[in-house]
């Protein structure tokens, strides 16, 4: 280097990656609805099914619980994680972030990994919530298993998001088509589980994000030994993480225009 | 303003070679070269659509040229992104940062990316340096236009960069604040920064540039110190043709690119 008095050095790596951290984690600290769309409302479907009757109105705890730690991931990737990183890359933001010399993937990964400890922090909550709730007692291992799952379903919802964001360009247009995503996951996982909508309608719901999620945590609840149906919902879930996280990450535009 | 301050054998901070840039097929910058030397604040003119901003958005690493070289300090701009960015302090056209954080946590943030520690009583002392310390609590939309640039710049100026990029860095400024942050660069050129700088204004180019070139339809048209632009135009019948009088650097500006509004 040649000049004097002026910063000549790579910065450290380190540093910027605790910076970045550290922002994020306050951003998602300051954003309201993300904190609501993680924790609340997975809380108030679990307390709202309780309220004035000694059963659960929707079926089983463990089904409940499922449904309410599917939502909280479900909601909290498609809307907060993905509607925040289109907003952000619309208005500039990552940009700015950029032309710094923090490389993309430390950027985008400080994105992901508050995000996901965040689930995780609520998940935890969600069924320490739902265990008093329903008056379940559940071991070490299966508080374990469900934050397990709570993370591949993390990583599911987190790279479908990410596969729309890289997809579709205008954040108006990822807005909507995150709702209408979110309707269809959820009324195929939901409806689709039960066979009011026939046989096949009800094999695709095993397969599809939120049938393989409820799956998976309703046996983790259960303490249900390891089943195939488990194992197909363990592949279903791997497979829209590697199908979606690569589409999202091959045709992610850090520019909007 | 003195413009000769490289010293003797040293390379410049920025040299641009050839550089062609193309969206889609359509070139935007074609065949741009010139290069700034150590302390040298270089202004690029041109009308809107000129190229002015597709030539920074190459030297910040943001697009890829289709064509050309670009040496910041003499380390490729493609062969070492990352060393060079960290080179560059950058102030965008429209800066955005995170509607959630405060003005102190930007600043904490982007000098943790750059590599500089700053406590929250350091933020609170540099920020007084441009008027911001009593606003340290406040998030970046609720700054005036004025002291939003302020932060815009004293963010691109976090780490001390080598060279300094401002992209219309006064664009939509009242004149105090235009003064203002003219000075701002002055003080950063005499710390030892050099400076490219972007204007549609020939009088912050004719105050502040030691020199400029005029660039249009993303082709270089001329290049040199505004007083030597001027003579060495002056006769040029383009400029005649625009000109009350005495040709002025704005009649050089519009002779060689036309009258026509750009949009």
């Amino acid at each position: 280097m040649t000049n004097t008095g002026v910063n000549t050095t790579r910065p450290p790596l380190g540093l910027a990656l605790r910076s970045l951290l550290r922002s994020d984690f306050l951003v998602l600290l300051n954003s309201k609805t993300s904190l609501f769309l993680s924790i609340l409302l997975p809380i108030v479907i679990l307390v709202a099914n309780t309220v004035g009757k000694g059963q659960s109105r929707l079926g089983g705890s463990s089904l409940v619980i499922g449904l309410a730690l599917t939502l909280g991931l479900l909601t909290s990737g498609l809307f907060g994680y993905t509607l925040a990183l289109a907003h952000d890359r619309d208005v500039g933001v990552l940009q700015r972030l950029r032309i710094t010399p923090a490389p993309t993937w430390m950027i985008m990964t400080s994105r992901v990994l508050v995000q996901v400890a965040t689930n995780l922090l609520a998940s935890v909550i969600v069924v320490i919530v739902g265990a008093i709730a329903y008056g379940l007692t559940l071991s070490p291992g299966q508080y374990l298993l469900a934050i397990a799952v709570s993370l591949l379903g993390a990583a599911v919802f987190l790279s479908i998001g990410q596969a729309v964001v890289g997809l579709v360009q205008s954040t108006s247009a990822i807005n909507a088509i995150s709702r209408v995503l979110m309707i269809l996951l959820l009324l195929l996982g939901l409806l689709g589980g039960t066979g009011i909508l026939g046989d096949t309608m009800k094999t695709i719901a095993a397969w599809s994000p939120v049938g393989a999620l409820m799956t998976l945590f309703a046996d983790t609840l259960n303490a249900s030994s390891w089943s195939g149906q488990d194992t197909n919902a363990l592949l279903a879930c791997i497979g829209y993480v590697t199908v979606c996280a690569t589409i999202g990450v091959r045709w992610f535009r850090w520019n909007s225009r | 303003m003195t413009s000769e301050v490289n010293e003797p054998g040293s390379p410049p901070v920025l040299e641009v070679s050839q550089l062609r840039v193309a969206y889609d097929g359509r070139t935007v910058v074609d065949g741009v070269s010139f290069r700034i030397q150590r302390g040298e604040i270089f202004g690029l003119l041109g009308p809107n659509g000129a190229g002015k901003t597709s030539t920074l958005s190459a030297i910040e690493g943001l697009v890829r040229p289709a064509w050309g070289d670009l040496l910041v300090d003499g380390l490729d701009v493609e062969q070492q992104p990352l060393a060079v960015k960290a080179l560059l302090g950058v102030q965008l056209q429209s800066s955005s940062f995170q509607a959630e954080l405060s003005i102190q946590e930007i600043a904490r943030l982007y000098a943790g990316l750059y590599g500089v520690k700053l406590s929250k009583d350091q933020v609170r002392d540099s920020m007084r340096t441009v008027g911001l310390a009593d606003e340290l609590g406040k998030k970046f939309k609720q700054l005036s236009g004025g002291q939003q640039q302020r932060l815009a710049l004293f963010i691109a100026t976090i780490h001390n960069p080598l060279l300094l990029l401002l992209d219309e860095p006064t664009a939509g400024l009242d004149p105090q604040s235009r003064r203002g942050l003219w000075r701002r660069i002055e003080e950063l050129r005499s710390e030892g920064n050099s400076i490219l700088l972007t204007t549609h204004s020939m009088e912050e180019a004719q105050a502040v540039c030691d020199r400029v070139a005029i660039i249009d339809h993303g082709i270089l048209l001329t290049e040199g110190r505004p007083s030597e632009l001027i003579n060495k135009h002056k006769d040029d019948p383009r400029v005649l043709s625009v000109a009350h009088g005495a040709p002025t650097l704005e009649d050089v500006f519009i002779g060689l690119t036309g009258s026509e509004i750009r949009d």
